[in-house]
């Protein structure tokens, strides 16, 4: 791979195709492509939250200070932080740098398992409180099928990119990917932590327990 | 591409502002979800700070800005008017209450 | 990741060896768009069968269809269909076809098949990933059939999967257990693959265009290609987490669609607060712009063939593709017409019924330069140019009507009648499906490297040309005069009058479906008999004329063809032929194109 950018394998004569009107490799293109899909399907499903939840009279507010927010605070900062050190890492593949750009790397990995595990562990703190699916203990039963839907949807991309920036870095370090492929993962999980974004104020922050 | 490869190479205090940004950003979200006003305010509010914590995070974290602006150009478009077209789902959220509308609800 | 990071190795020039690389798990191009024609022709098949059972049914429900009585011993006891089991054969009839056969063909089929070679490339950009979504593509298709024969058969939901039917399980009736779950399962898949299929496509279409090949001179038909899976990548997008919403409704308990308090036969539903609009909001969302994913390649592969027919370009190249552009930005804000009776906020009908009249405007654009393009032309008469004219005449006949369902007024009568089955059939269906008829006969010596025999062609086409008419102009009638769709009887009493029109849109059906015969027998018999092909039988100037019939493995045989001129330099005086292929370099006095 580490010999071309486009993705026809033979150095191509310069000149003999036009140009990508982006002027970036085509794998780069796809995963942009990618995101701008995934975004929409997260849209359709935040949405999804909203239209439900601003219909629904008596939706629960169940996230407490502590430990609900604290733990979501220490999430943020986890996966915020896996974005700026897959960040390091990329760096480091593009100045050539092979050792810290997998240590940067396995870094984020373990950030991303460590956000997973907090993650699990929230759903079931949840789940022993006796939130299903179809009920929960407060109120409207909608609260569990949007709240797992929207944060599940959510792991299995943080889960899938563990799994792949493993299988990236490792390849990486004997020479079957390059650092554009870094690169290119690399913005996938940036995605997965841009989407946490909007998933925090719309799906914690606004169903908060009020002292009133 | 080169001004891309260059901004890549150069300092990183840039990344780290940005990062200790999106941070506090994120922290003064926890703070307004705790004050006392309207759920609308509050939706705004929450949706124009996630929206800078993205547009920081894709700008620079994922190099969007140092990219062809014409890239840039395509894929914001691209998303924001297939997500704004999608809004016109809101306006039954608002007249149907658990289902079924304002006046059947009890 | 596995898969991009082995896009560089499909670059033998020679083909792989064994029958299995070669034809089942391809990575060439060519062979992935035979393999979604192929199963787009199952599919069609299939739906068809369908339809004529629903059709008979209709007007002779005492006739016993032979052998459905095994396929169904509920649905269809002793070969007679049950009212459930006419709704069950209308959801596959629609599911297949839209799916299966309107997205498959004309945008996947014949995309792959010739978008790389029309831009001068020797294969898509990521050969693995296109591999990948046929066969997802084919899963789907497995998972979605095998609704038959499991328990009570296939859902009856229709092919949107309304909700709360299709939501709340086995209690709405029969095909809503396990077939409405397969529905739903098959459905998700199948919007993987078209979102592989996309990101492949875009990719393609931007990054391998061979030298000289710029965006302004890409083919119409690239062009479609191209803004239809622009249109695929955010639809299949929003129609995948409505289905995994839909299953979890099935499966889980969850009640997204569900509302509160539901009794279905006496029974209160476990479920509450869900809305059933929700589903229809997510479903047309995708819904819409799925009409144009199936109509806007076809409109693209006629204009190219038509101008192949009439020895001159287009009144104007950019106009069409400025068109075509704008009918793709226009179907995300007009999804809300096919909700005007569903409960919908009356007030977004109005909202939603300005822009649904507006993308009449580039659609009449399109017309106006077919026809104004046609006008003192001396048209080769083809078979295909023949189906490329029936094309524009579906198009406008049923897109005439969809004036009058486009304002909400009208379409509170009309909607739940055969007028909305007559418009969507035209418009879309039989429009769509007369694009795959005139690609089939223009490409088909390309593919094959033989010709279909041109007179069978022509009978094919004036006999469904008048058949389809039969069948769907009847429709419309049959909806002013108030005929509710989706009844598998005709009881009432102000329906009997129309009986005898629905008699002979059954013969009609029967008599069209009868005729496609001739097509498959021309398909077949020339695929082996045919004569054989030269490489530019329609003396056409594109790029997939310059290689021989079929295209060897690698397209261009390891060389990079380099583009000089606009895709159709036709009528040009002074040149050798009366045509300039896009790769010659031969000067051009006389440039026919706006610029």
């Amino acid at each position: 791979m580490s010999h071309a950018n486009v993705s026809i394998a033979t150095p191509q004569p310069v000149g003999v195709m036009e140009s990508s009107p982006f002027s970036i490799p085509s794998k780069k293109l796809v995963m942009w492509l990618f995101i701008v899909s995934d975004a929409v399907t997260f849209t359709a499903v935040l949405f999804a939250y909203g239209y439900l939840r601003n219909a629904t009279p008596n939706w629960p507010h169940p996230f407490r200070f502590s430990p609900s927010i604290i733990n979501v605070m220490v999430m943020t900062f986890i996966l915020v932080t896996s974005s700026f050190t897959m960040l390091l890492g990329v760096r480091a593949a593009k100045e050539g740098n092979k050792s810290k750009a997998i240590l940067w790397t396995f870094v984020t990995v373990a950030a991303g398992l460590v956000f997973a595990l907090l993650h699990i562990r929230e759903w079931m703190g949840l789940i022993g409180e006796g939130v299903r699916l179809f009920q929960n203990p407060w109120g409207s039963g909608l609260f569990g099928a949007s709240f797992f839907s929207v944060t599940g949807l959510h792991l299995l991309h943080v889960i899938g990119g563990v799994a792949v920036l493993t299988v990236v870095a490792l390849g990486y370090k004997r020479g079957r990917y390059n650092s554009d492929d870094l690169e290119i993962w690399g913005l996938y999980w940036h995605f997965v932590d841009l989407v946490w974004m909007f998933v925090v104020p719309f799906v914690y922050l606004l169903n908060i327990t009020r002292a009133s | 591409m080169k001004t891309a490869e260059e901004h890549k190479t150069g300092g990183i205090t840039k990344y780290f502002v940005v990062y200790l940004a999106i941070l506090v950003i994120a922290g003064l979200q926890i703070v307004i979800a705790y004050q006392n006003i309207d759920p609308s305010q509050m939706i705004f509010r929450m949706f124009a700070l996630a929206a800078i914590q993205a547009g920081l995070a894709i700008m620079f974290f994922m190099h969007l800005w140092t990219e062809k602006r014409v890239l840039m150009l395509t894929l914001a478009f691209a998303t924001i008017f297939v997500i704004t077209t999608m809004n016109m789902i809101w306006t039954d959220s608002f007249r149907l209450l658990g289902g079924v509308p304002f006046a059947k609800y009890q | 990741m596995h898969d991009m990071s082995h896009a560089t190795e499909h670059h033998a020039h020679t083909p792989p060896q064994g029958f299995i690389r070669n034809y089942v798990f391809s990575l060439d191009h060519k062979v992935i768009g035979k393999q979604y024609y192929g199963l787009g022709l199952v599919a069609v098949i299939t739906g068809m069968v369908l339809s004529w059972i629903m059709r008979i049914h209709l007007v002779w429900p005492n006739f016993a269809i032979p052998g459905l009585g095994l396929l169904s011993k509920a649905g269809a006891p002793g070969g007679i269909v049950t009212p459930e089991y006419y709704l069950q054969l209308m959801t596959m009839h629609g599911t297949l076809m839209v799916f299966f056969v309107l997205t498959n063909v004309p945008f996947a089929g014949f995309g792959n098949y010739f978008l790389p070679i029309q831009i001068g490339a020797e294969d898509m950009a990521f050969p693995r990933f296109n591999m990948m979504s046929f066969w997802t593509t084919f899963v789907a298709f497995l998972v979605l059939i095998a609704a038959f024969f499991v328990g009570d058969g296939p859902p009856l939901a229709g092919w949107t999967s309304y909700a709360p039917l299709s939501a709340v399980g086995g209690a709405a009736g029969p095909g809503e257990a396990t077939g409405q779950t397969l529905w739903a399962i098959s459905i998700a898949i199948f919007c993987i693959g078209q979102l592989l299929g996309s990101l492949n496509f875009i990719s393609t279409t931007l990054d391998l265009r061979t030298k000289g090949m710029t965006l302004w001179r890409m083919p119409l038909s690239t062009w479609s290609w191209f803004i239809t899976s622009c249109i695929g990548l955010t639809a299949f997008a929003v129609l995948l987490p409505a289905c995994i919403l839909l299953i979890l409704d099935r499966t889980a308990g969850t009640s997204f669609f569900i509302p509160s308090g539901l009794v279905i036969n006496d029974k209160l539903q476990p479920h509450s607060g869900g809305s059933t609009l929700l589903w229809q909001h997510l479903f047309w969302f995708f819904g819409h712009p799925e009409v144009y994913i199936a109509i806007v390649p076809a409109m693209g592969i006629v204009s190219h063939i038509l101008i192949n027919s009439m020895r001159r370009p287009m009144l104007s190249h950019r106009v069409i593709i400025y068109s075509l552009l704008a009918i793709g930005f226009l179907s995300y804000m007009v999804y809300g017409h096919h909700m005007f009776v569903s409960g919908m906020n009356p007030f977004s009908s109005l909202a939603f019924s300005f822009p649904t009249l507006l993308i009449t405007i580039p659609s009449t654009v399109l017309v106006l330069i077919w026809i104004g393009s046609l006008y003192g032309s001396k048209l080769r008469i083809t078979t295909a140019s023949l189906f490329a004219l029936g094309f524009i005449s579906m198009f406008v006949s049923g897109g005439v009507s969809g004036f009058f369902l486009a304002q909400p007024s009208l379409d509170i009568y009309l909607h739940a009648t055969y007028f909305v089955v007559g418009h969507f059939h035209m418009v879309m269906g039989v429009a769509a499906i007369f694009g795959m008829f005139a690609g089939t006969y223009f490409w088909f010596p390309k593919m094959f490297g033989r010709m279909m025999n041109e007179t069978l062609g022509r009978v094919h086409f004036w006999l469904t040309f008048v058949g389809t008419y039969c069948i769907f102009m009847p429709f419309h009638y049959l909806g002013l005069a108030a005929n509710v769709r989706r009844y598998s009887a005709f009881v009432d009493d102000y329906l009997q009058p129309l009986l005898g029109v629905h008699k002979f849109i059954t013969i009609a059906a029967l008599f069209t479906g009868a005729v496609q015969l001739i097509f498959l027998y021309n398909l077949i018999h020339s695929r082996f008999r045919g004569a054989l092909a030269p490489a530019n039988p329609w003396e056409a100037t594109s790029l997939e004329w310059t290689m021989p019939s079929p295209p060897p493995f690698d397209n261009f045989g390891g060389r990079h063809p380099v583009v000089y001129h606009d895709p159709y330099q036709y009528g040009i005086e002074g040149a050798t032929n009366d045509y300039v292929m896009q790769d010659s370099p031969e000067e051009i006095k006389s440039v026919r194109d706006e610029r």
